[in-house]
């Protein structure tokens, strides 16, 4: 599926700024999908999912005079402010954090596949590439960039000293690039 | 620091995968600003992740995007919205509000119901100008019989005003009329309401007998079906000496051809 990108970066943050309904739609309609799959990896549930969803979009709404573009990408805000959204929900609806990633190595192809309506790329093939990624290399980019594990909790998590999380992140990254790379 | 090992130390991958600390966090956006291989290397990283996040995606139920839309507006009611905060100019926001819903929705059902009483005061218009027609029929058709009636009654009142009775003779013997002869003038009244109906193409013609010749009298109108059956002014007759009514074809005869219904003598 094919859509016509409307605005670049610059210009929906410009327009966000200015409270944008347009923009919105169009920040919805491009990033929604990808913020619901990592609320969904978090919690599990559909329904909590999109309640969550909600509340972070409402929030991206409210709260966007504090995106500081110098900072980093909108997507890197969002993805922040999604993960920190979905875990205070889950404290404070007494979930327990959890210790483990949904479903380890299966994790990747596990997922419903929907479809998300991501236009950029193909989001099957991407899966099936990155299902060659090694389940260590997996879990430091899942726990970090999912779960929002501190570099502690990883280190705990996954029996390494805490120094070398930087640096097997780093690896796993590379992979991950390298694999993106042949898509 | 060498953009090198920057590059390699695995800081800018934590940073955009949010695990960073804040002093992690500040560095790395140090280094962005001042080293353009640092800022590209980190563009790759986080659209790289940017595409993982992405391969994961799940497209929200259809409802989500308008419940969210309709709670950012529910929201922004009342709120004062500053001024570099009003959409730009050339982009249209239709921000409809539930308060105009129902004041639309109440100026439809006021509208419709003033249609609806319209319509029944018009009908009731028609209605009235209907009856007050039929009251000015009325009332034209009575003024009329009532002026017929005083016409008749004048004449039967006059003092000058001598009655003749004719009497039926041979063809009808019930038949009558009245003759109402004015001795100051001449003028000839009759009333002919006890004269049978005429048949089809004939009519009633009076005759005052004049030194023993019969005089055309003028016809008489005696259609009772029609308003026109009434006491009427006949031709004047200075001198008389009887009155008589034939019946002849219509408009008359300059002297009388047909049957002789009444007569009677000064």
């Amino acid at each position: 599926m094919e859509v016509i990108q409307k605005y670049n970066e610059d210009e929906l943050v410009m327009m966000l700024q200015r409270q944008d309904q347009q923009a919105f739609s169009y920040l919805y309609d491009n990033y929604a999908p990808a913020l619901n799959g990592v609320i969904f990896r978090l919690v599990s549930d559909k329904t909590l999912s999109e309640d969550i969803l909600q509340e972070v979009f409402v929030k991206i709404w409210n709260n966007f005079s504090s995106y500081d573009k110098s900072k980093g990408r909108l997507f890197t805000w969002m993805m922040n402010l999604t993960r920190n959204l979905t875990i205070d929900t889950l404290r404070s609806k007494g979930y327990k954090k959890q210790n483990k990633i949904s479903g380890d190595e299966n994790s990747v192809n596990n997922l419903q596949d929907t479809n998300s309506g991501m236009d950029k790329f193909d989001a099957m093939g991407i899966r099936k590439q990155l299902s060659n990624l090694k389940p260590d290399q997996r879990i430091v980019i899942d726990l970090a960039y999912f779960n929002g594990f501190t570099q502690d909790e990883i280190a705990k998590e996954i029996g390494i000293p805490l120094g070398t999380v930087k640096t097997r992140m780093r690896t796993a990254i590379l992979e991950l690039r390298k694999m993106l790379q042949y898509t | 620091m060498e953009t090198q090992d920057i590059i390699s130390s695995g800081l800018l991958e934590l940073y955009a995968a949010g695990i960073a600390s804040e002093k992690e966090s500040l560095d790395v956006q140090q280094w962005v600003a001042q080293y353009p291989e640092v800022a590209a290397e980190l563009k790759e990283i986080t659209s790289s992740m940017e595409t993982y996040a992405n391969a994961h995606a799940i497209t929200p139920s259809a409802g989500v995007k308008e419940k969210i839309f309709s709670r950012i507006n529910t929201a922004e009611n009342g709120r004062i919205i500053p001024i570099n905060s009003l959409p730009v100019p050339g982009v249209k926001v239709i921000n409809t509000n539930a308060s105009w819903k129902m004041a639309a929705a109440a100026s439809v059902a006021l509208l419709i119901g003033s249609i609806a009483l319209n319509i029944i005061t018009y009908n009731k218009y028609n209605d009235a100008d209907r009856d007050l027609l039929v009251a000015r029929q009325t009332v034209t058709s009575l003024e009329e019989k009532n002026a017929i009636m005083e016409a008749g009654m004048s004449v039967v009142q006059n003092k000058y005003s001598v009655p003749v009775s004719l009497k039926g003779l041979e063809a009808s013997p019930d038949a009558a009329a009245k003759i109402f002869w004015m001795q100051n003038t001449g003028e000839v009244f009759i009333d002919p309401s006890n004269l049978p109906e005429t048949p089809a193409g004939k009519q009633y013609q009076l005759w005052g007998i004049v030194d023993g010749k019969p005089v055309d009298g003028g016809m008489i109108l005696t259609s009772k079906k029609g308003d026109k059956f009434r006491i009427q002014k006949m031709k004047t007759f200075g001198k008389v000496e009887a009155f008589a009514v034939t019946l002849e074809t219509e408009k008359g005869n300059p002297s009388p051809q047909g049957p002789m219904f009444v007569m009677g003598k000064m």
